[in-house]
C-alpha cells in the first residue's frame, strides 16, 4: 500500500508545510508593518518609505481587487491542477520518459548493446508468461560468478558487488556463502499498467512476434532505462489497428483462416480479429 | 514508486504469471477428498475436484471450495501456546507436553488422544505410536455428526462395523428416509455426481432414475425428489416396518408383525413398494436415522430387494466414520471421576459440538493436562494448557483412505503461513520417536507409502490418488455378495416403543449445505452463500410448518424461544417452511461458534448452537428429539437476509418442467411454442471464430450452491455481509433461483402466489421445487448494451457481453434494463475497508485473490463474464502449442465446480462441442425467449419421473 493515490502522505505533508510557512511569513510581515506604522505615527520623518510604498503600492492600488483575487486563485488552481494531474496519471502508469534510479545501476547498453545478449536470456518468461519478469539474481550469477570488473586495487565493481551481497557470494573465494541471509533486490518498476488493464507479454512476443523494441524503445542504447511508450490505451489501439494477424503459421487460426479466405479476405488486422474489444484486456 | 522484487534463486518450475496445479486432498472431509489446487506464485488461489478420481468426477461442493480461505485466516494461531503464552520454540512445547503426560502416566491415570474417527493410515500410525508410548493411553474418536446407527446395524447384520459403499449410479429406484445425500449426508459430492448421471434423459436414452424421498423437513435432497412424502421422524420405524411388510407380502417373506402398519399420506408406502418391486436388485433404500434398529430394518429391506452387491457394496466400505458414542461417553465420565488425567484433542472440538458440553467442561477442568492441536483458538482449545497448532491441510503431507483401497494423497501446496507443525509429527515426537525436523511428515508419509501401498511415489503424488486392488483382495473377512446373509433380526418391540407419540412437537436438528457441522463454518463464503432451500444467508432459525405456525400465531421472522429437556434458546427467529411436516420443528447445527475472532464482522456470534439439544436415547446419539419440546413467541420480528423473496413463478414460462411420461410422448414438451420475434437492432455476425455458450440442465442441478462459491473465489467477488444482503446488495455473479409449486401430487400444481395464499395451509406440505441457476445470459441482443450511455458494456465478436469497469460511470441503466436481473452494482469499496472486515480487508486474506481478475471499486456495475480470463488463457495456450482449441479447454469456474455436471460451457461454433449438441436437444430452451434477447445460455426443461 506504499503507493496508492489515497495514501501518498508525502504530498499532503509538503502541502501542509508550505501552508504553515506561508502563514508564519504573513504574520511576521504584518508584525513588521505594524511596528513601522507605529514608528511613522510617532515621527513621520523617521522611517524611510520602503520600496513597496515607493514603487509597488502606486501600481497595485490601481488594480481591481476582485480581478486580482480571481487571477491568483486561477493561478493556484492551474498550477495545482497540473501537478495533481501529473501525479494522478503517474499513479495509473502514464509517465512516459519515467527513468527512476535503480538499486543497481544496471546498463542495458552494455549487456544488450555491446555484448548483444538476447533480451530473453534474462527476461526469459516474456515468451511464455504474462510477465516479462525482472530476472532472478541467479540469472545474473550465470555470468557474474566469473565475469567481474575489478578496479586497479582489485576490488570488484560496486554494482556487481551488490548482486553478491544480495545472493550471498564471496568474490574472493568464488563460492556461495553457506547460511547467508539473502536480501532481495528492490527494483523500481518503470512500466506500470493499472490493475484494470490486463497485458500478456507472451501473446505479443510469442504469438504476435512483436519486437521488444517496438514498445520498449532502443533499449540496447539505454544506460538507464526510461519508459519509451506512453502505455496509454490509444497507443495500444493504434498498434492493434495497424498490425495484421499471422494466421498462416499457427494451427489455432486454421478454421478461422479458411473461413476468411472463402470470404475473400487475406489480410486481417488485430483490430478486425477482435483486438479492440474491451473484454480482451479489461476483466 | 512501485517496486518489483524478483526471486533471488527462482525455483525451476515456477514461472511468475503461470499457474501450477497440485493434486492434494481436501481436509474438510476427515476421510479425505481428492482435489486439485491452483497455485500462482506459490500461493493457492482455487480448489477444484480431481477428475482423475472416481470419487469426485471433477466437482467439489461449496464448503470444499470455501475451505481455501481457512488457509489465509487471520484467526489462525501464529505460534504454539503454553498456558496461553505464545512461544516460537517447539522444543519447549514438546518438553512441556512430554513432562505433563509422563506425570499423568506416573499418577496411574489414563490419557486419551481424541481424533476424528476417519484418521487415515498415517495419522492412525502416529496415534498408535503415541498410545504405545504412554501407559494408560487410549485412542478415542469423536465426530460431531454420528453415523453409529448405520455402523452398529452393519455389525449386527454382517459382522462388519462399516458404512457400506452406496452407489447411486447403479440404482434405478432410490428411496431415502430423510437422508440428505445430495447436501450433507456422508459424502454428498460423490453421491451427487453418481446420482445425477442417472437423472438426465437424453435423445438416445429417454430414461431416468426414480427418486422418492420421505422426510420431515425440506432438505436439498427432498427438493430434488420425483415424489416426496412427509412423515414425522419419530414414526420412521413404523413406516419402515410397513414398507417391509408391503414388500414381504410380495416376495413371500415373513411379515414383521400382523397389525399396526401405517400408510403415508398419499399412499406413499404402496407407491414406494411398487416402485421397489419393479426394480429389484436395481434399487437403493437408505435412511438418515441414527437408530440401530431402524438401520437393521433398512438392511433387511435392501437384502430382500437384492441390492447388496449392486447399489450397496459392503466389501469396499466408505471409511468416513467409525465413530462410536460409547467410548467418548466413557471418556467424559472418566474425566469427571478422575480415571482420565490427560487429553490430547487432535483437530477435534467437542466442547462446541458435544451434546453435554457442561459435563465435558467440568471433566476438562479436572484433568491435569489438556492439549489441543486445532488451527484456531476454538471452544475446546480454550481449556488447553498446551495449544500446538496443526498445519492447514494445504500445508500438509498425508495419506487418506476414503474408500477401502482408494488412497488420496495430500501434499503441501504452500509453505507454512504460520509457525505450526503437522500433528502427525507432533504425536510421533511426543511418543518419543525420532522425527527429522527438516523432512518431518514428508518422510513419515513416504515411508508409509513405500511399506504399505507401494508403487511409483512420484506418480502417486502427481495423480493425488492411488487405487490399490491388491489391498482389496486381502480385505479381512470379505464376503461374496451372493453369500451375504443377515445375522440380525429386526427388533419390532424396540421400534414400536420408540415411535410412541407424546403429542409434543418434534425437533429435528439438521446440517445446512454452507456451514455443515460447524467445524469449518467460521468462513464468510459458507454464510454469504444462501441456503439452497430457504435462501437465507448468515443465520440459523427454527423452521416451522404453516399449519403449526398458524396455530401458534407465529409469522415468518417472529422471534421465538425454544426449549427441550436439556437445552434452550431464548430468542431465535422462526421461518415458515413450505414442505415441512406439521408437528415438527427444524433447527440447523453448525452455528453459534465461539472462536477467538480477530475480525469484526457478521461471523462473530453468528446464530445459535443447536448441539446441546442432541439427545442420547441409547448407545447412539439422536438429532431427532421427540418429546419435551416447547416453543413460544417472545415478541419482536427479525429480518432475514434473503436473496430471493418471491417463491413462485406465477405461471410464467421462464422455468419449464414436465413429467417423464409427457417427455417420452413428446420430447419437445413445453418447448413446442415458437414466438414471433422482432429485433430493432442489426445482428452481430458471430459465425466466424468462437461463439461461447452455456447450457444448464435443470434435471442435473441439485441446487447445492457449489457454483456460487466457486464463482466468488474465481472472480474476486466481495463478501458484503448480512445487512447488505438485506438491502438486496449481494454481489454474487451467479444465483440459484429456487421456485416452489404447490399441490403437485394431486394433479395440477399451483404456481401463482395468490392461489397459494388463498389455499389452505395443508397445501404447504405438498411442495415441488425447481432450481434454476441464473447468471449473465450473454445475450446477442443485449438490452443492457443499448442503454449504456458510455459504452461500458459492449458485445464481443465471440458473443460475450463485456463489462468494462473503468469505463462505467454507475448510471445503473444496464441493471434496470436487464430482464434477468444479473447485474450487480458496487455500492461501496469492499476492499481495504474496515466496514467490510472480511478477507478483502487484510493482507493475508487478500492472498486468495485471483491476480488475473480486477478487484472492482465503488460505483461500477459488474456481472458474470463467462470467466473470460479462462477463455483468454485457454486460447493463448492453444496458440502457443500451435493447435486448435478443443472442447473443454476453456472452462468457467461454475462449470468446473459442479459435482453433477449441470453446467456445460463451450464454443457453439464448434460443431463437435458438447454445447453444440445440447443446443439441438429437444429439452433446450432460452429463458424469456419471447423478448428476443437471444441469450447464449440455454436451459433444459426439468423432467420429473412421475405420472
Amino acid at each position: 500500500m506504499s503507493s496508492t493515490f489515497y495514501s501518498s502522505s508525502t504530498l499532503v505533508a509538503v502541502l501542509i508545510l508550505i501552508l504553515v510557512l506561508l502563514i508564519i511569513a504573513g504574520i511576521l510581515y504584518g508584525i513588521e508593518n505594524n511596528l513601522k506604522n507605529l514608528l511613522r505615527d510617532k515621527d513621520p520623518g523617521s522611517v524611510e518609505s520602503s520600496y513597496y510604498q515607493r514603487v509597488i503600492k502606486p501600481v497595485v492600488s490601481e488594480w481591481n481587487p476582485t480581478i486580482v483575487t480571481l487571477v491568483v486563485i486561477a493561478f493556484v488552481v492551474v498550477i495545482g491542477g497540473i501537478y495533481g494531474f501529473k501525479f494522478g496519471m503517474e499513479e495509473v502508469g502514464v509517465q512516459q520518459g519515467y527513468s527512476p534510479d535503480q538499486p543497481i545501476n544496471f546498463s542495458h547498453k552494455i549487456h544488450a548493446g555491446t555484448h548483444k545478449i538476447d533480451c530473453q536470456y534474462c527476461h526469459s518468461t516474456a515468451s511464455n508468461s504474462r510477465h516479462a519478469s525482472i530476472p532472478s539474481a541467479n540469472t545474473c550469477m550465470n555470468c557474474h560468478a566469473g565475469v567481474q570488473k575489478r578496479d586497479a586495487d582489485g576490488n570488484v565493481s560496486v554494482e556487481i558487488q551488490k548482486i553478491y551481497d544480495a545472493i550471498g557470494f564471496d568474490a574472493e573465494t568464488s563460492k556461495y556463502i553457506d547460511g547467508y541471509e539473502q536480501k532481495p533486490i528492490k527494483w523500481v518498476r518503470i512500466h506500470n499498467l493499472p490493475d484494470l488493464a490486463y497485458f500478456n507479454h507472451s501473446q505479443h512476443v510469442a504469438i504476435g512476434k512483436v519486437e521488444c523494441q517496438t514498445c520498449h524503445g532502443p533499449i540496447e542504447e539505454m544506460d538507464k532505462v526510461f519508459q519509451f511508450a506512453t502505455l496509454q490505451m490509444g497507443w495500444c489501439v493504434n498498434c492493434h489497428r495497424q498490425r495484421s494477424v499471422d494466421m498462416e503459421n499457427n494451427k489455432y487460426y486454421e478454421d478461422l483462416h479458411s473461413d476468411l479466405k472463402s470470404k475473400g479476405k487475406h489480410y486481417i488486422s488485430v483490430a478486425e480479429n477482435g483486438g479492440l474489444e474491451c473484454g480482451k484486456c479489461h476483466y | 514508486m512501485k517496486h518489483a522484487l524478483p526471486y533471488l534463486e527462482k525455483p525451476d518450475n515456477v514461472t511468475p504469471g503461470i499457474p501450477l496445479y497440485y493434486a492434494t486432498s481436501c481436509g474438510v472431509y476427515n476421510e479425505g477428498f481428492p482435489i486439485v489446487a491452483k497455485v500462482r506464485e506459490g500461493r493457492p488461489i482455487k480448489l477444484d475436484g480431481n477428475d482423475k478420481s472416481t470419487l469426485s468426477n471433477g466437482g467439489l461442493d461449496a464448503i470444499g471450495q470455501a475451505s481455501i480461505l481457512s488457509l489465509y485466516d487471520v484467526n489462525r494461531l501464529p505460534n504454539p501456546l503454553i498456558k496461553g503464552v505464545e512461544t516460537n520454540n517447539w522444543n519447549e512445547v514438546d518438553k512441556e507436553v512430554i513432562n505433563k503426560l509422563k506425570a499423568v502416566s506416573v499418577e496411574g491415570k489414563k490419557i486419551a488422544v481424541v481424533t476424528p474417527s476417519a484418521t487415515g493410515p498415517v495419522l492412525q500410525s502416529a496415534v498408535n505410536n503415541f498410545v504405545n508410548a504412554y501407559a494408560g493411553a487410549e485412542h478415542i474418536s469423536y465426530d460431531p455428526i454420528s453415523y453409529s446407527g448405520i455402523l452398529d446395524a452393519n455389525e449386527a447384520s454382517f459382522g462388519k462395523r462399516v458404512i457400506p459403499n452406496y452407489q447411486f449410479s447403479k440404482a434405478d429406484v432410490i428411496v431415502s428416509f430423510g437422508a440428505d445425500f445430495l447436501g450433507t449426508w456422508i459424502s454428498p459430492v460423490r453421491f451427487q455426481s453418481d446420482y445425477s448421471a442417472k437423472r438426465v434423459p437424453t435423445a438416445d436414452n429417454r430414461k431416468m432414475s426414480l427418486h422418492i424421498q420421505v422426510e420431515s423437513l425440506l432438505s436439498v435432497t427432498g427438493t430434488n425428489a420425483d415424489h416426496r412424502f412427509t412423515m414425522q421422524d419419530s414414526q420412521e420405524g413404523i413406516y419402515l416396518m410397513s414398507l417391509y411388510n408391503a414388500l414381504a407380502k410380495n416376495t413371500g417373506a415373513t411379515q414383521l408383525r400382523s397389525t399396526g402398519d401405517k400408510e403415508l399420506p398419499g399412499n406413499g408406502i404402496k407407491q414406494i413398494a411398487e416402485a421397489l418391486l419393479n426394480a429389484k436388485g436395481r434399487s437403493l433404500v437408505i435412511s438418515k436415522s441414527n437408530n440401530k434398529d431402524h438401520q437393521v430394518l433398512v438392511n433387511h429391506i435392501n437384502m430382500m430387494l437384492g441390492n447388496y452387491g449392486n447399489a450397496i457394496d459392503i466389501n469396499k466400505p466408505y471409511l468416513s466414520s467409525t465413530y462410536s458414542e460409547t467410548k467418548f461417553e466413557a471418556l467424559v465420565a472418566g474425566l469427571q471421576n478422575g480415571t482420565f488425567g490427560g487429553v490430547v484433542f487432535v483437530n477435534t472440538n467437542p466442547l462446541y459440538s458435544y451434546h453435554n458440553a457442561t459435563a465435558l467442561e467440568k471433566g476438562l477442568d479436572n484433568a491435569s493436562v489438556v492439549i489441543s492441536t486445532s488451527m484456531v483458538q476454538d471452544e475446546t482449545s480454550s481449556k488447553a494448557a498446551v495449544h500446538a497448532p496443526d498445519n492447514h491441510f494445504l500445508e500438509s503431507w498425508d495419506i487418506k483412505e476414503p474408500l477401502k483401497g482408494h488412497f488420496v494423497f495430500s501434499q503441501p501446496v504452500m509453505t507454512r503461513v504460520f509457525n505450526t507443525r503437522q500433528v502427525i509429527e507432533s504425536l510421533n515426537i511426543w511418543a518419543g520417536s525420532q522425527v527429522s525436523s527438516e523432512e518431518g511428515s514428508y518422510k513419515l508419509v513416504k515411508e508409509y507409502f513405500a511399506n504399505n501401498i507401494g508403487g511409483d511415489w512420484k506418480q502417486a503424488i502427481h495423480d493425488g490418488i492411488a487405487e490399490v486392488s491388491t489391498i482389496l483382495s486381502n480385505v479381512e473377512g470379505e464376503i461374496e455378495n451372493a453369500m451375504l446373509s443377515l445375522n440380525s433380526t429386526v427388533d419390532v418391540a424396540a421400534i414400536e416403543s420408540g415411535a410412541k407419540k407424546t403429542g409434543d412437537l418434534e425437533l429435528i436438528l439438521y446440517q445446512k449445505v454452507g456451514p455443515r457441522d460447524g467445524t469449518w463454518s467460521v468462513n464468510p463464503w459458507c454464510h454469504e452463500m444462501p441456503d439452497p432451500v430457504t435462501k437465507v444467508c448468515y443465520d440459523n432459525y427454527v423452521t416451522i410448518s404453516k399449519p403449526d405456525a398458524e396455530k401458534l400465531g407465529i409469522a415468518n421472522g417472529d422471534m421465538v424461544s425454544i426449549s427441550s429437556k436439556n437445552a434452550s434458546i431464548d430468542k431465535i427467529p422462526a421461518l415458515v417452511q413450505p414442505g415441512q411436516v406439521r408437528g415438527t420443528l427444524g433447527l440447523a447445527v453448525g452455528y453459534g461458534r465461539n472462536v477467538n475472532q480477530k475480525m469484526d464482522n457478521d461471523l462473530r456470534d453468528l446464530g445459535h448452537n443447536a448441539y446441546p439439544f442432541v439427545e442420547m436415547p441409547g448407545s447412539s446419539n439422536s438429532m431427532v428429539i421427540t418429546s419435551g419440546i416447547k416453543i413460544e413467541k417472545v415478541g419482536g420480528n427479525y429480518e432475514f437476509a434473503l436473496t430471493q423473496t418471491h417463491d413462485t413463478i406465477e405461471g410464467r414460462g421462464h422455468l419449464r418442467e414436465a413429467t417423464l411420461e409427457e417427455y417420452k410422448a413428446n420430447p419437445k414438451v413445453r418447448n413446442e411454442h415458437s414466438h414471433h420475434l422482432i429485433s430493432l437492432w442489426n445482428e452481430h455476425d458471430l459465425s466466424t471464430g468462437h461463439h461461447w455458450g452455456m447450457a444448464i440442465d435443470m434435471n442435473a442441478c441439485t441446487g447445492c450452491g457449489s457454483c456460487v462459491v466457486s464463482c466468488s473465489i474465481e472472480n474476486n467477488v466481495p463478501v458484503v455481509g448480512r445487512d447488505e444482503v438485506r438491502r438486496r446488495r449481494e454481489m454474487h455473479w451467479i444465483r440459484i433461483d429456487r421456485y416452489y409449486s404447490f399441490g403437485g401430487s394431486n394433479g395440477k400444481s399451483m404456481t401463482r402466489q395468490n392461489d397459494v395464499d388463498a389455499a389452505s395451509a395443508d397445501l404447504y406440505e405438498d411442495v415441488e421445487v425447481v432450481y434454476q441457476p441464473v447468471m449473465c445470459q450473454h445475450c446477442d441482443h443485449a438490452p443492457c448494451e443499448t442503454v449504456c450511455p458510455v459504452l461500458a458494456t459492449t458485445h464481443s465478436s465471440e458473443g460475450l457481453n463485456q463489462m468494462t469497469y473503468n469505463r462505467c460511470i454507475g448510471t445503473k441503466y444496464c441493471g434496470n434494463n436487464c430482464p434477468y436481473k444479473v447485474r450487480r452494482f458496487n455500492w461501496f469499496r469492499y476492499n481495504m475497508n474496515d466496514k467490510y472486515d472480511y478477507h478483502f480487508n487484510n493482507e493475508l486474506g487478500r492472498m486468495v485473490l485471483n491476480p488475473d481478475v480486477t478487484v472492482r471499486s465503488r460505483g461500477v456495475m459488474e456481472k458474470c463474464s463467462f470467466c473470460v480470463q479462462n477463455i483468454q488463457s485457454a486460447k493463448l495456450k492453444a496458440k502457443k502449442e500451435n493447435r486448435n482449441l478443443s472442447d473443454g479447454d476453456a472452462q468457467t469456474a461454475c462449470a468446473k465446480a459442479c459435482p453433477s455436471n449441470a453446467i456445460i460451457f463451450g464454443d457453439m461454433n464448434d460443431p463437435n462441442s458438447r454445447i453444440s449438441a445440447i443446443k439441438k436437444d429437444e429439452r433446450s430452451y432460452h429463458m424469456l425467449e419471447e423478448v428476443n434477447t437471444a441469450p447464449s445460455v440455454v436451459y433444459m426443461t426439468k423432467i420429473r419421473n412421475k405420472k
